[in-house]
């Protein structure tokens, strides 16, 4: 089979697409891991990122992250089975219940960023 | 793949994948527990990423730099304060090596995708998960180094 079979169908290239996400993720956690280094440059070296080019990548890299996060949260629905009360919890539940967790730990996340920031 | 090659044939997934087949031959079959405890890492990791991700770079990639709402990393006080907590600490070592299996094992089924199945093989596998175990204890011997743990 050619390289190229993921081109001929839009669901293809959707699905190459999602799994094609780890690499920009992956991207931005690295440059991330070199900001927490940075922070051992002290206080007269230490300079944060504003160049446009910076917040062009992180734009690319929000999207890609983004479109792992609603993929892989609604699949949550097929993979886990849970079961409460001895029944079965429909996978609509468990889909909503993510994206509820989602939404948790985004603001939560958010505020301790933006919250001991001066 | 990924998700729909771990699940049964009958729920979606590939027959002939580790999840499928079964109703096939029942003979000769051992449960991959190697593959169950790379696909443990996956999910984990992606379930993680998926969650904690795109805030991140929402905050620290567009809103900061842009200058919208103050965050931690823009001042050297604040993010040091921030690094140095051993909650923060623990959260990130967790976060990069839950973030990096789960990279390795997509991107090993991306390029299977591709059509290159020495990624199906061992030493790819000792390239993708060694590269995750690395950039694990890159993160410790950063965390670890870089600002002191500190609960002021």
């Amino acid at each position: 089979m050619p390289s190229t079979w993921w081109t001929r169908k839009r669901h293809y290239v959707t699905y190459m697409l999602r799994e094609f996400t780890a690499v920009p993720m992956a991207a931005w956690l690295l440059w991330f891991l070199v900001e927490i280094k940075r922070a051992g440059d002290g206080p007269a070296r230490y300079s944060p990122h504003v160049s446009t080019a910076f917040v062009v990548f992180s734009v690319v890299c929000f999207a890609f992250a983004t479109y792992h996060s609603y993929t892989f949260l609604k699949l949550a629905g097929v993979i886990m089975h849970v079961r409460l009360f001895d029944r079965a919890v429909p996978p609509r539940v468990v889909v909503l219940t993510m994206f509820g967790l989602w939404a948790v730990a985004s603001i939560a996340i958010a505020a301790v960023l933006i919250g001991f920031a001066r | 793949m990924t998700v729909e090659e771990h699940l049964p044939a009958s729920r979606g997934g590939r027959p002939e994948g580790p999840g499928g087949g079964e109703h096939g031959n029942k003979t000769a079959r051992r449960p991959a527990y190697a593959h169950l405890f790379w696909w443990f890492l996956f999910a984990n990791g992606g379930g993680l990423t998926a969650l904690v991700l795109p805030v991140h770079i929402l905050v620290q990639g567009i809103l900061g730099p842009l200058r919208i709402v103050p965050v931690v990393d823009r001042h050297y006080d604040t993010w040091t304060a921030i690094i140095g907590n051993p909650i923060v600490k623990l959260y990130l070592l967790v976060l990069f090596a839950l973030a990096f299996f789960h990279f390795a094992h997509r991107l090993r089924y991306l390029l299977v995708d591709l059509g290159v199945p020495a990624a199906k093989g061992t030493p790819a596998q000792v390239i993708f998960y060694g590269g995750a175990g690395l950039v694990t204890l890159v993160t410790l011997w950063i965390l670890l180094t870089t600002v002191p743990i500190s609960l002021g």
